[in-house]
């Protein structure tokens, strides 16, 4: 009776699909972002790309004349199932900042969010930062110090990228399980501050 | 035989939904979990119309599975997996769960909000 008890178990997984909730992973391209998802994901980290259609803003528009292009984006995500009714789901974002903006079905329910940024190029993660602040998305932001390289301080960083003071910052190297998770943490311990605040 | 035949990338993905560029119903989402019907209904009816890749959704999602792992299973654009996702929610043959509602700026459930925290400690 193997078989019959393999079946009720999958159907009673069936009956009660966990309410999932996704976290995104911002900042610029080559920052370390599909390298976190996978060292905090339990499944390797999955790719998946979607069409969007871009309205294109120019000179053209005085004509009245609506022009749209579509673009290929692609992203990585992976999965941490926190128990049987809940699972987390982190989205890496597309390189290209100008599209995935766009991209409301990514950015719409999103519980918070995390900014990878490279000490040696903080520019590349100021349009995340702009972005998440405007769409009043909590997030917290993690410079990846690769090999424990540290060429500026958390003082530093956080006036470069104009932080406000309450956002937590982490510096460590986003390869390490144990740093990602820590991340995720301070990213969860933010989201329960703001809230009690509101 | 052509290279192009053995690869399944050849086909245009919309070919798959039969030129349909937008599901019937428009709240999918990418981490709405679908879990497939079971036991899965018999006679031909049922199954008339399905493509191959309807039968693989169906069988990734015997455990629920979210609609961007769909996509990357079959190797398909979001959109596209989502035509496929509503058609067999249409036939009775899948059904979904929408994602936990969050907008930004308004008030989060604190219980779940610590159900993260403590599930992301024990990572």
């Amino acid at each position: 009776m193997a078989s019959a008890g393999f079946d009720l178990i999958q159907r009673t997984a069936a009956d009660t699909a966990p309410a999932a909730v996704k976290i995104l992973v911002a900042g610029g391209f080559g920052v370390g972002k599909t390298t976190l998802v996978g060292a905090v994901s339990e499944v390797a980290p999955l790719r998946t790309e979607e069409y969007l259609t871009v309205a294109s803003v120019g000179v053209d528009d005085v004509e009245g004349v609506e022009r749209k292009s579509t673009t290929t984006v692609a992203m990585d995500f992976g999965r941490i199932m926190v128990n049987p009714r809940l699972v987390i789901y982190l989205f890496g974002t597309p390189g290209q900042e100008r599209f995935w903006f766009m991209w409301n079905d990514l950015v719409q329910g999103a519980l918070g969010a995390i900014v990878l940024a490279d000490t040696r190029r903080l520019e590349t993660s100021f349009a995340s930062i702009d972005f998440f602040e405007s769409r009043r998305i909590p997030f917290v932001v993690g410079v990846n110090c690769f090999f424990g390289h540290r060429d500026r301080t958390e003082q530093e960083v956080r006036e470069a990228l104009d932080l406000d003071p309450e956002v937590p910052l982490l510096m460590g190297d986003m390869r390490q399980r144990a740093v990602g998770r820590e991340l995720l943490v301070s990213l969860a311990e933010h989201l329960i501050v703001t809230n009690s605040m509101t | 035989m052509e290279p192009d035949d053995a690869d399944a990338q050849s086909v245009r993905p919309y070919t798959i939904t039969q030129g349909r560029t937008a599901p019937a119903r428009d709240d999918l989402t990418l981490i709405t979990l679908v879990t497939t019907v079971e036991p899965e209904p018999s006679g031909r009816a049922a199954s008339r119309g399905l493509q191959p890749e309807h039968r693989a959704i169906l069988r990734q999602c015997r455990a629920p599975a979210a609609v961007a792992e769909i996509a990357a299973g079959l190797d398909l654009p979001i959109s596209v997996a989502k035509i496929l996702i509503d058609d067999l929610v249409a036939l009775g043959r899948a059904t979904t769960r929408p994602p936990l509602a969050v907008a930004a700026g308004s008030t989060m459930d604190m219980n779940l909000l610590r159900a993260v925290r403590d599930g992301l400690r024990r990572l």
